[in-house]
């Protein structure tokens, strides 16, 4: 089966206006235009098989709503080529569109004025949902989203939380392949991103479908995807298992302690780097590999009431991952400008 | 996964169109007292428009109109131009700059359609309303009242959709000009204020100076709202007239629709282009 979306050297460039600051800025724009040429992506590959869930990560301006956006069709590449659901995005039409679903966190396609119910209806008839499916479907995402009497209140009436959670439903009564999330948990409380986090899970199992989503919430991103895209500037810097991008960008593990004993920072010096010390709780750093080995010497030899090894927290972890790539990125500038020196 | 049902596309089509014109009715219901501000003021300029003319016809006939004539004239022109309003312009320039369009792209639809939808259910209610008014105000008023004729009133209805058509098309494809400029709707207030003298919303056509009556010939603001109104008034009699105007509505749809299928082709690509 061929996969849900294949990215191939997928560019986009566009010309930015450039203007200096102040009314002589503008007036100066106004009487001779002057562009700069933007890369929002830069040459990005990439491929998702069917049913898989992957984040895309990076930070604001990377260039994730760019390739989401190609990737759903309503923006045609500079270069490159796109595949989704075995269609061409951009000339894949009515076709293409039944397939997919495209649901932005900070933009609404429910009607403001009415309650979503009728959103719900209207999508029916737009993607030609028999009234069979309709139904079956709609009480399936009503139930999961614990969406209850709140399709009832004009959507004006309700919260970010429960607009967001309607606003999936209204999206995915089609049952589309492939689901694209832009930030879809962006500005909700906890309680609704759990909502929403547990609902995706849940709503891929039982239907196969692929997702890609951005968030700058990690919880989104270790809760939904086991894989990551990391695009910066434009460019994909990583694509693989989050696991294995947390052992190579952050070679260690953390051991939290309750101690039942007094011990002094000095002494838990000895087991591992001391990165948090508040009597009783300590955090201690050690090397991933060694990690077993210390937790069982400190088990031994101190009197311990509580002990687990985690992960780095996972902000850290891509934090890290964009400060190297960023130099690493600089580096290639650098590289690139000896290149063309010339002889 | 087959998203499509097996029905066909033409009840597909006809299913969409139902839901998208009860959506925009129910909208509308929630702003029933701005519409009826809107229908107010819809009628007070051409209300005024007939104050001025009632006045200036005081002495007698003005070029063949009595002050009967303006008063017909200027009730078909509250009809007319209730059933052929084109506000789409706004709606698409708010939807490209405020990124509301980007969903309407990815449906399976193209946005036109929930356009259409919208007009019909707007104006069938809110014409149907001043029409009653016009009826009503005809039971007290004899000036206002025109003769009963099927033939002549049928044409007349087949005349309003031509020029709602035509209305809707040129509003709707110069709103489209804002996948290129943030001054879409500028153009489109430029044409209102042209087609309030040459389409005959402010006087009849034939009041309006000879050179000024000429050029309205080769646009297709006449056919928008006069030509309709003359036929209700029975100031279009002969089957020259009548062949004239239609052909005119044919040719300035036909016009309107390609230009439409230009822009939209066009500022599809140049959107996907550059973005919103």
């Amino acid at each position: 089966m061929p996969s849900a979306i294949v990215a191939t050297e997928l560019s986009k460039t566009y010309d930015v206006k450039v203007r200096d600051p102040g009314i002589k800025g503008a007036l100066a724009a106004l009487a001779r235009p002057r562009y700069r040429q933007v890369r929002a992506v830069d040459n990005v590959s990439f491929a998702i098989e069917r049913g898989d869930a992957v984040a895309f990560l990076g930070p604001n301006g990377a260039g994730k709503t760019t390739t989401l956006k190609m990737l759903t069709g309503l923006l045609f590449p500079t270069a490159g080529q796109a595949q989704v659901a075995g269609y061409d995005p951009w000339s894949g039409g009515n076709p293409f569109r039944q397939r997919i679903a495209f649901v932005l966190g900070n933009k609404q396609q429910l009607l403001w004025d009415l309650p979503p119910e009728e959103t719900f209806r209207l999508n029916r008839a737009i993607y030609g949902v028999s009234l069979a499916d309709y139904t079956t479907r709609r009480a399936e995402l009503v139930e999961l989203l614990l969406l209850g009497d709140l399709i009832d209140k004009p959507a004006r009436q309700l919260s970010l939380g429960e607009r967001m959670k309607c606003e999936l439903a209204a999206a995915l009564l089609h049952q589309p392949e492939v689901l694209f999330l832009d930030e879809p948990t962006l500005g909700l409380d906890l309680e609704a991103q759990q909502t929403i986090r547990t609902f995706l899970g849940e709503y891929r199992r039982r239907h196969g479908a692929t997702i890609l989503l951005t968030s700058h919430y990690m919880a989104d991103v270790t809760a939904l995807a086991s894989r990551v895209l990391i695009i910066n500037r434009g460019r994909l810097l990583y694509d693989g298992e989050l696991s294995e991008l947390v052992a190579r960008i952050a070679p260690i593990k953390r051991i939290e302690l309750v101690l039942s004993e007094t011990v002094s920072r000095a002494r838990l010096e000895e087991y591992g780097t001391v990165a948090h010390y508040a009597p009783p709780r300590a955090t201690l750093e050690v090397p991933r590999e060694t990690a077993t080995v210390a937790s069982t010497r400190l088990l031994t030899d101190l009197d311990v009431a509580d002990l687990s090894i985690q992960d780095p927290p996972i902000e850290e972890v891509i934090r890290i991952a964009f400060g190297e790539t960023e130099q690493d990125a600089e580096e290639d500038t650098v590289r690139t400008d000896v290149r063309r020196a010339p002889p | 996964m087959s998203p499509a049902s097996s029905r066909t596309p033409f009840a597909t089509f006809r299913d969409q169109y139902a839901e998208l014109m009860r959506s925009a009715f129910l909208v509308d219901l929630q702003y029933r007292a701005s519409i009826a501000i809107w229908l107010i003021w819809g009628v007070t300029e051409p209300i005024i428009s007939l104050g001025i003319w009632w006045s200036i016809a005081a002495g007698g006939a003005v070029d063949g109109y009595t002050r009967e004539g303006f008063a017909r004239y200027f009730f078909g022109v509250a009809l007319v131009n209730q059933a052929t309003l084109s506000w789409d312009a706004w709606n698409i320039d708010r939807w490209i700059r405020e990124g509301e369009m980007n969903h309407r792209l990815t449906r399976p639809i193209a946005p036109i359609h929930e356009a259409i939808a919208d007009n019909v259910a707007y104006k069938t209610p809110t014409a149907t309303i001043i029409l009653t008014m016009w009826i009503i105000a005809s039971l007290f008023w004899p000036a206002v009242r025109i003769p009963f004729e099927p033939g002549r009133w049928s044409l007349a209805i087949i005349a309003i959709v031509l020029a709602a058509a035509i209305r809707f098309l040129n509003g709707y494809a110069t709103g489209l000009l804002a996948f290129w400029t943030t001054r879409a709707t500028a153009l489109v207030e430029l044409q209102f204020g042209l087609s309030l003298f040459l389409s005959g919303r402010i006087a009849p056509l034939s009041l309006l100076p000879p050179r000024v009556a000429h050029v309205a010939e080769y646009l297709w603001f006449p056919y928008v709202l006069s030509f309709p109104v003359e036929i209700l008034t029975g100031a279009v009699t002969t089957s020259e007239q009548y062949l004239r105007g239609f052909a005119g509505q044919a040719i300035w749809l036909a016009i309107w629709l390609a230009l439409y299928l230009v822009v939209w082709t066009r500022g599809r690509r140049h959107y996907g282009a550059v973005g919103g």
